[in-house]
């Protein structure tokens, strides 16, 4: 009951009479007034009221017009048919100027679907890029991969190919001995070869010739001297299976009979240990 | 269909043929809401001839458009009301009509006066001024703007340099006067 007066109070019911209501308001009050039969009362008491108001300002057309008008509707049935379709009316307000405004929101309307659909290609270029983003970046990583692969490589031939060259420079060389060095009888099978340059004092070790058993983390194998009977240290040197530096350079010497190498503790021994030695050879002339 | 006897049928009886196509309804409903149709028509197209044509125009739609008539969303006067109002107004707006009244500013104004004065006048101005008379004239002014001439409430409050809220209430408080008035 409050409710309905209050609404009554707010001359929204005016407004619905007199047409001043958007079609959404309209359906408001009639909801309304379907819900509360005292704000459907108003509205019919506002009805009369006004219905009362136009008969009182009502003016005459005049009379040959009735005629005029009724025979113009009431011979032409077809064409009444065909308008109903095309002209179903709903009473609403006609603002003077609206023309200006729903050509304006037209344009906005339009602008805005604009923008909306320049968002959403905008959006797939996006992540359609960000795709072929995340592709490239794979590539790139796995291109970096092969890239140091190569590289690994590439200085590993380039090592090999340095020591390679040197080595035949070395054999093809006459100041250069080449001393074959046998097993004994801890490992017959055994051998190793080391080049040396007397003039120059050089001595490698072929990494390439050896056929030693490798060494394990405590032990080293130590290249020997034989120097008027007496054994001179040349360095250390590890065996491994997947050694790449074919030449190792050692201590330099001036003059030996013999080399030999016997397996010592890591880092090498002052005198070798003579049941370890592994592989002796002499110095041909 | 020279036909002399007014005729004059309850709402309900009259909403019934209209909506069944009945021709007895349109006799009826000119009859009985022809003169109050053209008075409001009038106020917004002063001109005759044209005021008649939208009178004609009125009485087509609300033939045609009967089936769009909901009594349960108000009276039959009301829906007929609107109809007419939104034709003069939309008449108002128009090209062609702006183009005529500046035609007839143009031409001698004697001829046009004249053929106003042909119509018959319902006592009308007389019946309204008995019928305001004692009511404060600024409420029966904003209640004409809007009722009988078509203005929204917007621009009647532009026209009259008035706030939006006071349009609306001098419009509610005019019609609870007329009420009281007509009880």
């Amino acid at each position: 009951m409050d409710e309905g007066r209050a609404y009554i109070e707010t001359g929204i019911l005016e407004q619905y009479v007199t047409g001043q209501l958007t079609a959404r308001e309209r359906y408001e009050v009639e909801a309304m007034a379907a819900k509360d039969p005292e704000v459907k009362q108003e509205i019919t008491s506002i009805e009369l009221t006004l219905e009362k108001y136009a008969m009182v300002a009502a003016r005459n057309p005049r009379e040959i017009l009735k005629d005029e008008i009724l025979h113009k509707i009431l011979t032409k049935p077809l064409e009444a048919k065909s308008d109903k379709i095309m002209q179903k009316i709903e009473p609403a307000i006609i603002p003077l100027h609206d023309n200006v405004y729903e050509a304006k929101i037209r344009k906005l309307y339009i602008a805005l679907a604009a923008c909306v659909a320049l968002l959403a290609i905008t959006i797939i270029a996006l992540l359609s890029t960000r795709g072929e983003l995340g592709e490239a970046k794979n590539e790139i990583i796995a291109l970096n991969l092969d890239k140091q692969k190569f590289a690994t490589e590439a200085s590993y031939l380039k090592e090999n190919n340095t020591d390679l060259q040197e080595k035949n420079k070395i054999v093809s060389d006459p100041d250069w001995k080449t001393v074959k060095l046998a097993g004994t009888k801890m490992d017959p099978q055994a051998n190793m070869i080391v080049y040396w340059h007397p003039a120059g004092r050089h001595v490698m070790v072929d990494n390439s010739k050896m056929q030693l058993p490798a060494n394990d983390q405590d032990h080293q194998y130590q290249l020997w001297a034989l120097v008027n009977g007496k054994p001179v240290d040349l360095g250390v040197f590890d065996v491994k299976a997947d050694s790449t530096q074919i030449l190792l350079k050692m201590k330099e010497i001036a003059g030996a009979q013999a080399f030999a190498v016997t397996l010592e503790k890591r880092g090498g021994n002052v005198g070798p240990t003579m049941d370890q030695m592994i592989v002796m050879g002499a110095v041909g002339i | 269909m020279t036909n002399n006897r007014k005729i004059s049928l309850p709402e309900d009886e009259l909403v019934n043929a209209l909506k069944s196509q009945n021709t007895i309804a349109m006799h009826a409903l000119y009859d009985m809401y022809s003169a109050a149709l053209f008075g409001i028509i009038s106020r917004i197209i002063p001109q005759i001839e044209v005021a008649e044509d939208l009178l004609q125009e009125t009485f087509i739609k609300i033939w045609n458009s009967a089936d769009g008539y909901d009594p349960a969303k108000g009276r039959l006067f009301t829906w007929m009301m609107n109809i007419a109002r939104n034709i003069a107004i939309d008449k108002l707006r128009s090209k062609d009509y702006r183009n005529t009244e500046k035609n007839q500013d143009i031409e001698n104004n004697v001829d046009f006066i004249d053929a106003q004065k042909e119509v018959t006048f319902n006592a009308d101005t007389l019946g309204i001024k008995e019928m305001v008379n004692g009511l404060k004239p600024e409420l029966i002014a904003v209640l004409d703007m809007v009722y009988f001439k078509g203005y929204t409430h917007v621009e009647a409050a532009e026209e009259l340099n008035l706030p939006l809220g006071t349009i609306k209430t001098r419009v509610r408080m005019a019609i609870i006067e007329l009420r009281k008035r007509f009880n």
